[in-house]
This record gives structure tokens, C-alpha cells and sequence, in this order.
């Protein structure tokens, strides 16, 4: 078996287990909300016409939008409590809709049957109305759960774990086993979950008394087995801080949550981050895979204690600068900023950056005779530029093509996985590239000059936030990694990831080694 | 406490009136006598399902009363109320989900019988509407022919004993054969069980048939009450006489063939 293969069974009672709790509470919560207000609507037009329309405004939010809106709508709160908000409202519609759509069904002819004969509201309800209903809310059930499981995979960005954690790590770095998991479980535990409910369902309609026992129990045992792994991990948990205990380290017993963004630097800092951390006696979390500002945010409200961000992202969207200064005085002002503003202590910059740069393949940029973004405006009509989603919108973007005069070029999002081999293979003309990235030399990239300074510095520094600066140990603990790192350590360490497929940790610990003691 | 000789029904002058002022029944009289069947004829729109409506409070009258075995429905709880009385729909109103069975125990179950009191009712209720219980009782609604359906419709109202029994147009969605084979079939049932009955109609040879006496209806008010007799040698104006021409007509002809 291969580390890969290995290292992601090894991940996979966590994130199942995980993205079942987390699934399965989206949907009951759903449930009881949805069918309730559901027959209440049903006899009354206006309020169904009224719920449906919101819930399909909602439904009508991508996924992955909904989820990260959650964050702010809840204060800033990363983790479970953004991730099951937005999926138990995706849950909704399709419930609450057939829930509707099943009772209003009901023949007028049946539903006078049932008060000429003497039943009570309650008893219509429960004994001719929602046993009719019943297909159809069991098919909004259906569709409900499908499609909270696979969107249960975005929750990975806002920081619950889930299988999305394979999928958005094995984008960053390339591994498509990874990727493939996450796809397959989430899946598979989708198809699983939807045919319980259909046998619960025919057991019911059938009063098949064994089927329904066996579905239930089948049900509960899901449910059981992904309760497990928390406890365990937990027990576990005590234990080593126990142990901790028993060293001589200065973080004993301390619990630190590490931050990381979704992109290999970022996972191989974050493992760098952890050895030190550890190493120190600390119990370590790492919550990857953060969306770019909701690391930010969580930092600044305690859920994650520390992270690696940079300099000029910082500056462009938390300070909300318009133009960038020098590097120097950029890193002294967001230092004083962040202290001011958060109580954020930026520890220091590791020593590289990774900036935004342009860059092209080297026989495209003599073909063109391309050296700076100075040559680019006339060629521009031309050209095509690639990157992330994100870059298009930043400020650094819109100042260099307003500076250099590049409105004609054709700008291509994509995902920052797919850029490099893009350019290389000439899908488009440039992208733009994180000037660490192992990619740049792998593929004999050119990253052009930037003469006119409207690329802010990207120097990458260590946060901690408002109470982590304050826990003996832990600045003392990182304190050693600052100024250690250059670019030229860290596009190798990336290097490794994206093209010699190691894992994050394996290129943490080579580049551990390299900083030495 | 119930005066056999008392109507089992008293209708006195009631009126229904709908939001928007619509007047669907005018100042609207009529007794049932123990034992007897009234029918309440007209086209469609003139009321008479309204008035059937109102006996068993699926919808409050806006004036007048009614009282039923002495007592103002008005003052009974409406639930109560129609566990008392039978209720035949049209079509057959069944649950397409329950069986057979369970359709007709639902009055007898909610009545507070026991379950051996209930399963007894049952098989009796089937037997006299000729579904023997062994055969059918386990059938879904969606498992039998539409003739079948209203036998089990009238099972199902008259499983909870009533002494009354209101029917919408019981017949009207069957095939004739079967309708015909029914209608001797109900009454003869009323015959050995002794209930009364409103039955809405808009077929005047059926009311002429089934009917103790007949009241027509016309725009929410009654033109002609009477026995079947009555109305066949006097009818009151040319609304009545047009309604019973078609029925007339049609047992001429057949007269004329047969001769």
C-alpha cells in the first residue's frame, strides 16, 4: 500500500465521521423545522407562497457562498456552528416544498370524507393527511439529504471538518487519490443515507415491522460509529496532555488551533507550525483549508489561536489600503495596525514572500520580447492572463492594469491548481503566480518586472491572536522560525508537494531539518 | 327520551350566506321523518348540498336552525355531531391508503368500541352490503370496482349505528347496471336497519324511485315538497315539471316498446 493510500485511510474515520455528524444533525434540524412549518403553510396560500419563495432565495445561493456568508452572519464563528447553520437551511426547501406541495395534493373529495365522518383536525392530520403526504415528503427528504451531503464538502472552508478536507486539499496539492476519496465517500455516504430513507419509507407505508427495525438500527449504527472516532480521539486527547504533563516543555497541556489557508504553502507552514508547537509539548489542532479572510477572522476572534498570513494581503484587504509603501514600512504599520485594532501580535515575517507576480514561459517572453509589465500594454488586446478567482477582484490586480494600461487583456479564472500547467501549455499567455511556488522554476516560468511598484510585498509573517499572545511559551516556541525562511527554502518545500507528490508533513519536516536547531 | 313519533330532523328557515353577500340557501324548511327518506332534488348550484352540509355542521348556517333529535345542533360539538350521523359522499370518499377493514372501523374506533367489539362491527357492516369480510376486508380501496368502493362507503357510515344517514349524490358515479343493483340493495338495508336519510340528487328518476318524499330545489329555496306521488299530479310550477319530464319521457318510450 502507498503512503498516499495509507495516509488517507488514516484520515477517514475522522472526516466521515465528522461530515456524518455534521450531515445528519443539518438534516434532522431540517426535518424539524421544515415539515412543522410545512402543514401549517399548507392551508394557508399566502404564507406557502411566501416560506417557498425564501426558501428557494436561499436555495439559490451557491453552496459554498451560503456557507462562507454564515461566518460573518454568526460573528466571525468558524468550524461546526457556520457549516451546520447553512446546511440546515439548504435542507430546507425541498422539505418544506413537498411537505406543501404533498399535503395541497390531498383530493378535496378525501380531506371532506374525513371531517363528514368525525375526525378531529389532529386526527385528519396524522391519520389520512401526512400518511398521503408521506411519498412525496419522503421524496423532499431525499433530495434534501442528497444534496446536504455533497454540500457538506464546503464546509471544509469555513473550518468544519468534513470530506471535504480531502477534496480541498488533494486541489491544492495535487492529489487526485485525495480528491478522489473525498468524492467517493461523500458519495457514497449520500447514495447510503437516501436508500435508508426509501426502505424506512416502504417499511412504513408496507407496516413492515422487521424493515423498519433493520433501517433503524442501520440508521443508529451510522450514527453510533461516527460518534466513535470523537470519543476515542478524545481519550487520546487526554492522554497525551497527560504525558505532556510528565516533560518538561512549556506548552504542557496548552491547546493551540493552527490556521492554514487552502494552498500548499500554507499546509506545509501550518505542519512547520505544529512540529514546533508540539515539540514544546502543546496539544495541536490544525484547521486547514480556511477561506482567505475567514482565517483572518477566525484569528481575530480566538477560534484559531495562530496563522500565517502576508504582509500585503493584510494591507489590501483587512487594513483596506489603496496603494502599497515600501516593504519595510509596510510590515511596521500592519504590525501596529493589527496590535491596535485586534490585539493580533504579529510575531515577525519568516523571511520570504510570496507575492503576486506575472509570469510567463520563457520562449513566450522572448517571442514577445516581454521582460516587465512596461512591454505588456501594446500586446494587450492579445493576451490572456489566468488566475485564481480572487486575484481578479483584489486591489493589486486593478492597480496594475490600470497602471500599465492592460484593460484589453482577457482575464480567465481558474482554479490556482490548474494555472501553471495552463500557462505552460499555452492556454493562456500569463498567470498570476505566487512567486514561491515550486512550479515557477519546475516549468522554467518567467515572472516579470514590476517598474513601477504597484505589486505590494507579500512578506510572510506570523499572527497570534488576542489570547494566544498572551500563553506563556507559545511566541517563545515560534519565535525561532522568524527571518529563517527564505524563498528559495520555501519553493522547494512547495516544490515537493506539487511535483514530487510528498505530503505537507513530510515537506514540513524537510524543511525543518534545513532551518536546523 | 327520543319521542319515536318526533321528525328525526327539523330544518326551520335556514339560511346560508357566504362572504361577499352570495346567498346559497333562503329561509330553507324541512322535517325527515323517523324511518324516512327525504331527497333534496335540483341542478346543480341550487343549494342542496349546502343544505346537506349544514346538517352535520361541515358548514354553519348563517340563520334559522336545526334541530336533530330534539336538540339544536348548534349547541353539540361538531365532531360529536358527525360521529352520530352517517356520511355517504359522492364518489365514495374513501382512504385510499387504509384497507377496507380500516375504513370502515375508523367510526366504530373513534366512537371508543373495543377491538373485538370493532372487528365484529366490521364483518357485520360488510356482510350486509354483500363484501363478505374474508374476501375483502384486506383490499385496498384502489383493489375494487367502483360499485364495491360505495358498498364500502356505506359500510363506513353506517358501521357507527346511525339513526341518520346524509348522502351527496351516493349513485351518481356509477355505471347504470350498477347503480340500479345499489339502489335495491340501499333499500333494502334501510328497510332491516331502520335509519332515516337525506339524499342530494340531481336525478329526479331516482329520487321518484328511492324517496319517501321529495323536496326541489331552486336558487337556494325550496319550490315543492311532497311525496314522489304528489309531485308527479301537481307539480307547483314549470320548474318542477321540467325537471320531472325528462323520467316521464323516458318511461313512455320504453312503455311504447314494450307494447
Amino acid at each position: 500500500m502507498s503512503t498516499n493510500l495509507a495516509e488517507r485511510l488514516a484520515e477517514l474515520p475522522q472526516l466521515l465521521s465528522a461530515h456524518v455528524l455534521l450531515s445528519v444533525a443539518a438534516i434532522l434540524t431540517g426535518i424539524a423545522i421544515s415539515v412543522p412549518l410545512g402543514i401549517y403553510a399548507a392551508q394557508r396560500p399566502r404564507l406557502s407562497a411566501a416560506t417557498l419563495n425564501i426558501a428557494s432565495v436561499i436555495q439559490t445561493i451557491p453552496g459554498l457562498a451560503l456557507l462562507a456568508l454564515m461566518v460573518p452572519l454568526l460573528g466571525g464563528t468558524i468550524g461546526y456552528a457556520p457549516a451546520f447553520a447553512a446546511l440546515m437551511l439548504y435542507s430546507l426547501l425541498p422539505i418544506l416544498r413537498n411537505t406543501i406541495v404533498g399535503l395541497q395534493g390531498i383530493a378535496p373529495q378525501i380531506r371532506e370524507s374525513a371531517r363528514g365522518i368525525g375526525l378531529t383536525g389532529r386526527q385528519r392530520l396524522w391519520q389520512i393527511e401526512l400518511p398521503l403526504a408521506l411519498p412525496v415528503i419522503v421524496a423532499g427528504l431525499r433530495t434534501a439529504t442528497v444534496w446536504v451531503v455533497g454540500a457538506a464538502t464546503l464546509a471544509t472552508p469555513v473550518g468544519a471538518t468534513s470530506l471535504g478536507n480531502y477534496i480541498f486539499a488533494g486541489l491544492q496539492t495535487r492529489n487526485w487519490l485525495s480528491v478522489l476519496f473525498g468524492c467517493l465517500f461523500a458519495a457514497g455516504l449520500a447514495i447510503l443515507l437516501d436508500q435508508m430513507i426509501r426502505l424506512l419509507e416502504v417499511a412504513v407505508r408496507d407496516r413492515r415491522r422487521p424493515l423498519a427495525l433493520a433501517v433503524g438500527t442501520g440508521l443508529a449504527l451510522v450514527v453510533g460509529l461516527s460518534i466513535l472516532p470523537r470519543l476515542i480521539d478524545l481519550d487520546a486527547r487526554g492522554e497525551m496532555t497527560a504525558d505532556a504533563y510528565g516533560g518538561a516543555a512549556g506548552l504542557a497541556g496548552t491547546r493551540v488551533e493552527i490556521g492554514a489557508k487552502a494552498f500548499t504553502e500554507q499546509y506545509i507552514l501550518a505542519e512547520l507550525l505544529e512540529r514546533r508547537l508540539s515539540a514544546a509539548g502543546a496539544d495541536v489542532a490544525v484547521r486547514d483549508n480556511l477561506g482567505s479572510t475567514i482565517a483572518f477572522d477566525a484569528l481575530a476572534s480566538g477560534e484559531i489561536d495562530v496563522y500565517i498570513d502576508y504582509s500585503g494581503t493584510i494591507w489590501a484587504t483587512v487594513m483596506d489600503r489603496p496603494a502599497p509603501v515600501e516593504r519595510h514600512r509596510m510590515l511596521a504599520e500592519m504590525t501596529g495596525w493589527l496590535h491596535e485594532n485586534h490585539r493580533i501580535l504579529a510575531l515577525g515575517a519568516l523571511g520570504f514572500e510570496n507575492a503576486y507576480g506575472f509570469a510567463m514561459t520563457r520562449p513566450r517572453a522572448e517571442a514577445l520580447q516581454v521582460a516587465s509589465l512596461d512591454d505588456l500594454a501594446p500586446l494587450a488586446g492579445d493576451l490572456s492572463v489566468g488566475g485564481d478567482p480572487e486575484v481578479f477582484t483584489r486591489s493589486e490586480w486593478i492597480a496594475a492594469r490600470n497602471t500599465y494600461g492592460l484593460q484589453a487583456i482577457e482575464t480567465r479564472a481558474m482554479d490556482s491548481t490548474f494555472m501553471y500547467s495552463a500557462v505552460r501549455d499555452g492556454q493562456v499567455d500569463l498567470i498570476s503566480a505566487y512567486t514561491t511556488d515550486g512550479r515557477i522554476a519546475a516549468f522554467d516560468l518567467v515572472v516579470l518586472d514590476d517598474p513601477r511598484g504597484v505589486l505590494p510585498p507579500y512578506d510572510a509573517v506570523i499572527l497570534l491572536g488576542p489570547q494566544a499572545r498572551t500563553r506563556p511559551g507559545l511566541s517563545e516556541a515560534l519565535a525561532p522560525l522568524v527571518g529563517r525562511i527564505d524563498a528559495e527554502l520555501m519553493r522547494e518545500a512547495n516544490r515537493r508537494v506539487d511535483l514530487d507528490r510528498q505530503t505537507p508533513a513530510q515537506a514540513a519536516a524537510w524543511l525543518d531539518g534545513q532551518l536546523g536547531e | 327520551m327520543i319521542d319515536p313519533a318526533a321528525p328525526v330532523l327539523d330544518v326551520r328557515a335556514v339560511a346560508k350566506t357566504y362572504p361577499g353577500g352570495i346567498e346559497a340557501v333562503r329561509a330553507v324548511s324541512l322535517q325527515v321523518r323517523r324511518g324516512g327518506l327525504l331527497a333534496l332534488a335540483g341542478e346543480s348550484g341550487c343549494g342542496k348540498t349546502t343544505v346537506l352540509k349544514m346538517i352535520n355542521r361541515l358548514e354553519d348556517a348563517s340563520g334559522g336552525s336545526i334541530v336533530y333529535e330534539g336538540e339544536d345542533i348548534a349547541t353539540l360539538d361538531p365532531v360529536a355531531l358527525r360521529r352520530r350521523i352517517g356520511w355517504v359522499m359522492q364518489g365514495d370518499g374513501l382512504f385510499p391508503h387504509l384497507t377496507v377493514r380500516e375504513n370502515v372501523a375508523i367510526i366504530p374506533r373513534l366512537l371508543g368500541c373495543s377491538r373485538d367489539e370493532t372487528g365484529q362491527r366490521v364483518s357485520e357492516m360488510l356482510g350486509l352490503v354483500a363484501l363478505p369480510a374474508d374476501d375483502y376486508a384486506d383490499r385496498y380501496p384502489a383493489e375494487l370496482s367502483g360499485g364495491q368502493r360505495q358498498r364500502v362507503g356505506f359500510a363506513r357510515a353506517l358501521a357507527g349505528r346511525p339513526d341518520l344517514l346524509l348522502m351527496d349524490e351516493p349513485f351518481s358515479a356509477l355505471d347504470p347496471i350498477t347503480r340500479d343493483t345499489l339502489q335495491q340493495e340501499f333499500g333494502a338495508l334501510r328497510k332491516d336497519l331502520g335509519f332515516s336519510a337525506v339524499m342530494v340528487t340531481h336525478d329526479m328518476a331516482e329520487a321518484l324511485i328511492m324517496a319517501d318524499e321529495i323536496a326541489v330545489m331552486q336558487a337556494g329555496e325550496i319550490v315543492q315538497q311532497g311525496t314522489p306521488a304528489d309531485l308527479l299530479s301537481r307539480p307547483a310550477n314549470a320548474y318542477v315539471s321540467g325537471l320531472l319530464e325528462t323520467p316521464r319521457r323516458q318511461m313512455r318510450a320504453i312503455r311504447e316498446l314494450g307494447a
